[in-house]
C-alpha cells in the first residue's frame, strides 16, 4: 500500500509541472460542475424551499414534472423555436456564402462586416429594438406589411402562437451572419478546380450547391447544427426579454422555454428547488439524447464522400504549410 | 399574405430573369439580393439609432417615425437620471476582462501542457478534458446557485469569473495550436540554456501563441461581455450590474422611458460595434475559429 | 431604476423648515445610527422621498439609500438574495400578490420582535392577516397601503364623444354590461383609438382581490356574473375596441398619454402613477369612479414592507418601517405624494381633506373619497402562493380563448385548466407549509 502511494506521489511530483499546468481545469471542473451536478441529482427527490426541511419525496417531482403540460408546452416550444430556425440559418447562411463566393462580388468584406454584425451586439439589446420593432399597433413591421395592405399582425400577444416565429425572426436576423462566414471559410478551403469542373459538367447553381458544396461542408455544418441544437435547450434570454421577462414566456405561454421554465421554478422565479434541478436533470437527458442522435448522423458519411473529405483536408493542410 | 408573397415571386422573378442572359444582369441581380438583405441586416441598428433621437410618443406613433428626430439630449438626460451606464460599462470591463485574462492564462499552460509534455495518464486525462465539453452544465444548475451564496459569491463576480476561467474548450483550442505551432527545438534550446519550464512558457512558448490568445481572447470576451443569464442570478445590486443587466432594468413593468432605454442600447452596443467595424475580419476569425478549424 | 442618497437634500430641506420655524419639537433618537438600504419599485421612492424629511428629525443619524427597480425585477431579485443569505435590502417592499409567498418564510425576520402587536387594530384586517403565518406565530410583513379599485377613464374623450364625465353618472351610465359596451362602442375608432388596453380586464377585475382558491386550495373560478363580463370582454375584442396590448406595457402607456386608450382600471395608486409617470401634463383630462357592471368592491395590490433575516440592522430597519408605516404623518405625506391610500387607519382621520377634497389632477373630482369608500367594504381574502402564478393567466388564458373563438364556458373551462396545471407544483408546496405550520386537514 504505501509503497504504491509512494509510487504514485513520486509520479506526481516528476511530471509536477505538468500536472500544475492542467490541474486548474479539473479541479474547477469537479467543484463547479461535477459536485453540482451529482448534489442536483440528489435534490431531485427532495421537495425543499430552499431555506426549511427537505422533505424525501422519492419520484414525485419526476412525475409531476411530466404531468405538468406547461413543461411539455415549453418542450414543444424549445424544439419548434431551436429546429425551424435552423432552416433560414442554414440555408440562409448556406446561399449567403455562396453567393459572396461568386467572383462577381466585389466589397465581399463589406457585406461580410454587415451580415456579421449582429454577433457582437448584445442578445439584450438586440430583443429591446426587436419588441419594439414587433410592436402590435406602433412597430415597424406591421407597418411594412401594412404597406402591402396586411393587418396588423400581434407578435408577441394574440394567443401566443407567434411568439415563438418572433424569435426564430430574431434568430436568423442574428445567426445568418456567423454561419454564413463559417460556411465561407469552407468554401474557401474548397478547391476551384471542383467548381470549374462542375461548371464543364454542365451543373447549375442548385446542383453545385447540393450535390457539391454540401456535401463537403458536411462536417462544418454538422458542427454548427450540434452547436445550436445544444445552445437551444438553453434559449432563454431573447423570449425572455421579448415576453415582458416574467419568466410565464407571454400569452398562452408562447415563448415559454426549458431554461424559462427551470428558472421559473427556482431560484429566480419561485422556490422549488427540488422540482428545479428534477427539470434540470431531465432537459440534460434531451441534451445527451440529442447529442448522441447527432453523432449518429455524423459518422453516417459515405466512403465517397469521406475520400472527399480527406482530399479537402488534405488540401488545407497542404496550403496552410505553403 | 397573399399582395406580399406576389410581390415576392414577382421579384424573384425579375431577378432570375435578368441574371439569365448577361453576365451584366447577372452581377446586378447579385448586389440586389445582397444590398436587400444587407438593409434587413442593419435595419434595427438603423431603428435603434433612430429611437434613441425620439421622444416616447414619437415612438409609439404610427406611422413611425423613420428618421431622426431632435430629442437625443434630452434622452440622454433622463437615462442618466435613470441608471450609471458608466459605471455599468466599467463593470461589464472588469468581469470580462479579468474572465478573458484567466481564460487565456490557464486555458494556454494547459493546452500547451498537453501538447508538449508526456505524464502518465494523459491520454486518460485529456479525453476526460473532451468528454466534459459534452456536459451540460445545466444538469447541476441549482446546486451551483445554492453552491454560490453558501460561498457568499452573490453579488459578487467571483461567480462569473472563477467558475469558467479554465474551461475545457479554450484548452482544447490551445493544444490544437501548440501542436502545429510550437517546434519542440526551441524548448530543448531553452532547456539547454538552463531555463525553468515556466520561464519557457513566459519567454519562448507565450510569444507564439500570440494569434491563438488573439482567437480565443476575442471569442471569450464577445460571449462574456454579452453574458445574461448567469449575471441575472447572481448580481442583484444594481451597483455590480453589468451592461445587459443595466438595459434589462431599464425595461420596467410599470411604463418604460423607451427613449432613454435607446440611448442606453445604443451606448452599450456602439463600443463592441466600433471595434468590431475596425477589425472586422479579425473578429470574424475568432468568433468562428473553434467552428472552421474543427 | 432610481436610485439616490438623500441626505444632501434633506439637509437643505431641514434648513429650510429651521428657518421658517415650522420644524416641531420632536424627540430625536440619535443612538441609533447607521445607513439602511431600502429596495423596491417606483413609486416607492418618490414616496418615502416625501416623509424621509420627518424620518431624518427624528433618527438624525440613520442614512437612507434607496434602490429601486422594476416590480417583477425587484421580486425575482429579493427570492434569490433571500434564499442566497445575502444581497437584499435591509427594508424591502413586497407587493400583495407576493405575500403569501413570503408570509411563512424564515429568511424574513418576524416583526413580533419589535412589538408589533401594539399596532394591530391601526390596520385592516383583510390586509394584516395576509401578513400573518399560517401557523399564527410569526408576523413578517407590515402593510403600507391599500388598493381599492378603481375605474380610470379620459374625460375629454368622454367629452367628446358625447359622454357624462361626472363619476357618479359614469357609473349610473356603465352600471350594466350593456352600457359598458355602449361607452365601449362610443369612444372607440378601431386601429386609432381604444375603449380598454386589453379586453381581458374586465374579467380580471372579477378577481383582483386574488381570491382565486379557498381555503381547501380548491381554484373557485365560478362566481357572479363572470359569464356575462366574459360575454362582454369577447365583444369588446371581437369589435375592436380594445388595443390588445398588457396595460402595463410601454405601447399602453404611450396610449393612456396620447388619449388613443381611453379607460383602464387598477388599484387607487394607479392616481399616482398617472400624475408622475405616465401623464403628469394630463391634468384635468382623467376621471375616477368605482368599477363598472356593478362589480363589487376590490383591493387591488397595495404593498408591504419586510426586513430580511439576513440584514445586520434590522434595529435600525424597524425604526424606518414603524416610523413609515406606523404614523399618520409619514403615511399621509405618502399618500399625497404618490397616492398610495394607507393601509394605517388612524391617519384617514388625522387629514381627512386628503381622502375628502377635490383634486385638481382630477379635474376637481375626488377619487380618494371614492377610494375610503370601496376600502371600508373590502372583504377578508385567502391567499396562496399561486396568486401571482394564477393571476398570469387570466389575461394569457383570455387572450388565447379569445384567438380559437371559445364561448365564456370555454374559455372559464381553458383558465381552470391552464391555472391548474401551471400551479401543480406550487400547490404542493403550499399544502407541504400548510403541513408544516399544522394547519392542513387532509
Amino acid at each position: 500500500m504505501t509503497k504504491k502511494k509512494t509510487g504514485l506521489l513520486a509520479t506526481l511530483w516528476q511530471y509536477r509541472v505538468a500536472y500544475a499546468y492542467i490541474a486548474p481545469f479539473y479541479i474547477l471542473f469537479a467543484t463547479f460542475t461535477l459536485f453540482p451536478m451529482v448534489a442536483g441529482f440528489a435534490l431531485s427527490f427532495f421537495r425543499w424551499d430552499g431555506l426549511g426541511a427537505m422533505h424525501f419525496i422519492k419520484f414525485e417531482n419526476y412525475v409531476n414534472l411530466l404531468n405538468d403540460p406547461l413543461f411539455w408546452k415549453a418542450l414543444k416550444n424549445t424544439l419548434f423555436m431551436g429546429l425551424i430556425a435552423h432552416i433560414p440559418i442554414l440555408l440562409g447562411g448556406l446561399v449567403l456564402a455562396y453567393l459572396l463566393n461568386s467572383k462577381l462580388v466585389k466589397g465581399q468584406n463589406i457585406f461580410k462586416t454587415i451580415y456579421f454584425m449582429p454577433m457582437v451586439t448584445s442578445s439584450v439589446a438586440i430583443s429591446i429594438i426587436f419588441s419594439n420593432m414587433f410592436g402590435y399597433n406602433y412597430g415597424l413591421i406591421n407597418w411594412f406589411l401594412g404597406l402591402f395592405g396586411e393587418e396588423p399582425i400581434n407578435w408577441l400577444a394574440g394567443d401566443g402562437s407567434l411568439i415563438p416565429v418572433a424569435v426564430i425572426i430574431l434568430f436568423a436576423w442574428k445567426w445568418i451572419g456567423w454561419n454564413m462566414v463559417i460556411y465561407l471559410a469552407g468554401m474557401q478551403g474548397i478547391s476551384n478546380d471542383i467548381y470549374e469542373a462542375a461548371e464543364i459538367d454542365g451543373a447549375n447553381h442548385t446542383q453545385i450547391i447540393f450535390r457539391i458544396l454540401i456535401p463537403l461542408l458536411k462536417p462544418i455544418i454538422l458542427f454548427t447544427m450540434i452547436q445550436s441544437t445544444i445552445g437551444m435547450f438553453n434559449l432563454f434570454t431573447e423570449p425572455f426579454m421579448l415576453t415582458g421577462s416574467n419568466l410565464n414566456g407571454g400569452t398562452n405561454n408562447g415563448g415559454l422555454t426549458l431554461m424559462m421554465y427551470l428558472l421559473g421554478k427556482a431560484p429566480q422565479g419561485g422556490t422549488a428547488y427540488g422540482y428545479a434541478s428534477a427539470v434540470a436533470y431531465v432537459i440534460t437527458m434531451m441534451i445527451i439524447l440529442v447529442s448522441i442522435l447527432l453523432n449518429r448522423v455524423m459518422s453516417d458519411t459515405d466512403p465517397e464522400e469521406r475520400r472527399l473529405l480527406k482530399e479537402q483536408k488534405k488540401m488545407r493542410k497542404e496550403r496552410r504549410k505553403a | 399574405m397573399k399582395t406580399l408573397l406576389i410581390i415576392l415571386v414577382l421579384f424573384a422573378a425579375f431577378l432570375i430573369l435578368i441574371s439569365a442572359f448577361t453576365k451584366r444582369g447577372k452581377k446586378i441581380a447579385l448586389y440586389i439580393v445582397l444590398i436587400t438583405i444587407a438593409i434587413i441586416m442593419l435595419t434595427p441598428f438603423y431603428m435603434m439609432f433612430v429611437m434613441s433621437t425620439l421622444k416616447t410618443n414619437e415612438i409609439y406613433s404610427f406611422p413611425p417615425v423613420l428618421t431622426f428626430g431632435t430629442n437625443l439630449l434630452e434622452n440622454l438626460k433622463n437615462m442618466s437620471e435613470k441608471i450609471d451606464l458608466l459605471r455599468a460599462f466599467g463593470n461589464s470591463l472588469f468581469v470580462t476582462g479579468s474572465y478573458v485574462v484567466l481564460v487565456l492564462f490557464f486555458c494556454s499552460i494547459g493546452g500547451y501542457a498537453f501538447s508538449v509534455y508526456d505524464f502518465p495518464g494523459k491520454k486518460q486525462l485529456f479525453t476526460i478534458l473532451l468528454g466534459t465539453m459534452m456536459v451540460p452544465a445545466t444538469a447541476g444548475m441549482i446546486p451551483w446557485f445554492i453552491m454560490m451564496s453558501r460561498f457568499g459569491w452573490v453579488n459578487s463576480y467571483k461567480a462569473l469569473i472563477i467558475p469558467g476561467c479554465a474551461n475545457a474548450f479554450g484548452i482544447f483550442w490551445m493544444r490544437q495550436y501548440c501542436q502545429n505551432n510550437v517546434p519542440k527545438a526551441l524548448m530543448e534550446a531553452a532547456r539547454i540554456d538552463g531555463c525553468s519550464e515556466w520561464t519557457i512558457f513566459f519567454r519562448v512558448i507565450a510569444p507564439i501563441l500570440k494569434p491563438a490568445y488573439a482567437s480565443l481572447g476575442i471569442m471569450q470576451f464577445v460571449n462574456q461581455w454579452n453574458e445574461f443569464t448567469q449575471a441575472l442570478l447572481i448580481l442583484k445590486k444594481e451597483k455590480l450590474y453589468t451592461l445587459p443587466l443595466i438595459l434589462r432594468s431599464l425595461v420596467t413593468d410599470r411604463g418604460t422611458d423607451q427613449g432613454a432605454l435607446m440611448v442606453a442600447s445604443t451606448c452599450a452596443v456602439l463600443p463592441l460595434l466600433i471595434c468590431f467595424l475596425c477589425a472586422s475580419k479579425f473578429f470574424m476569425d475568432g468568433l468562428t475559429a473553434g467552428a472552421v478549424k474543427e | 431604476m432610481k436610485k439616490r442618497i438623500l441626505t444632501a437634500t434633506l439637509a437643505l430641506a431641514m434648513t429650510a423648515s429651521l428657518l421658517s420655524g415650522s420644524m416641531m419639537t420632536v424627540s430625536a433618537n440619535e443612538e441609533l445610527e447607521g445607513t439602511i438600504e431600502v429596495g423596491g419599485w417606483p413609486s416607492g421612492d418618490d414616496a418615502f422621498e416625501a416623509a424621509l424629511e420627518g424620518f431624518n428629525e427624528k433618527y438624525p443619524n440613520i442614512e437612507v439609500e434607496l434602490v429601486f427597480t422594476d416590480t417583477t425585477a425587484h421580486h425575482q431579485s429579493l427570492q434569490t438574495s433571500l434564499a442566497a443569505g445575502s444581497g437584499a435590502p435591509d427594508v424591502a417592499m413586497v407587493e400583495g400578490a407576493y405575500i403569501a409567498q413570503y408570509r411563512n418564510s424564515t429568511a424574513l425576520a418576524d416583526l413580533n420582535q419589535f412589538g408589533v402587536d401594539k399596532y394591530k387594530d391601526d390596520f385592516g384586517a383583510f390586509k394584516w392577516d395576509q401578513a400573518v403565518s399560517d401557523d399564527g406565530t410569526r408576523m413578517v410583513a407590515l402593510p403600507w397601503d391599500l388598493g381599492p379599485t378603481l375605474y380610470y377613464y379620459r374625460t375629454d374623450i368622454f367629452e367628446e364623444c358625447g359622454l357624462p364625465t361626472d363619476p357618479a353618472e359614469v357609473t349610473e351610465l356603465m352600471s350594466t354590461w350593456d352600457g359598458v359596451l355602449k361607452v365601449a362602442e362610443a369612444v372607440s375608432i378601431p386601429g386609432e383609438r381604444w375603449f380598454l388596453p386589453s379586453a381581458a380586464y374586465p374579467y380580471q377585475w372579477m378577481f383582483i382581490n386574488r381570491d382565486y382558491y379557498d381555503e381547501k386550495l380548491n381554484l373557485k373560478l365560478e362566481r357572479d356574473g363572470d359569464l356575462e363580463c366574459l360575454d362582454a370582454c369577447l365583444k369588446i375584442r371581437e369589435n375592436g375596441w380594445d388595443m390588445n396590448v398588457d396595460m402595463w406595457s410601454a405601447e399602453a402607456y404611450a396610449a393612456y398619454a396620447q388619449g388613443t386608450c381611453v379607460s383602464v382600471a387598477a388599484g387607487s395608486w394607479f392616481s399616482g402613477f398617472l400624475k408622475t409617470d405616465i401623464d403628469p401634463d394630463g391634468a384635468g383630462h382623467w376621471g375616477a369612479t368605482a368599477l363598472p357592471a356593478g362589480m363589487p368592491s376590490t383591493n387591488w395590490g397595495g404593498s408591504f414592507l419586510v426586513i430580511p433575516e439576513q440584514s445586520e440592522n434590522k434595529e435600525l430597519a424597524w425604526a424606518f418601517i414603524e416610523y413609515m408605516l406606523c404614523t399618520a404623518e409619514a403615511q399621509n405625506a405618502m399618500f399625497a405624494a404618490v397616492d398610495y391610500f394607507p393601509a394605517y387607519e388612524p391617519a384617514w382621520e388625522v387629514a381627512p381633506e386628503l381622502y375628502t377634497d377635490g383634486d385638481p389632477y382630477f379635474g376637481g373630482q375626488a377619487p380618494n373619497s371614492i377610494a375610503t369608500e370601496i376600502a371600508a367594504s373590502v372583504p377578508t381574502v385567502f391567499n396562496t402562493i399561486m396568486d401571482v402564478t394564477a393571476e398570469g393567466y387570466l389575461y394569457s388564458s383570455f387572450n388565447a380563448g379569445a384567438e380559437a373563438g371559445e364561448t365564456p364556458e370555454q374559455i372559464r373551462d381553458r383558465l381552470g385548466n391552464d391555472i391548474e396545471a401551471a400551479c401543480a407544483e406550487l400547490k404542493a408546496q403550499q399544502i407541504q407549509t400548510l403541513k408544516d405550520a399544522g394547519v392542513w386537514e387532509e
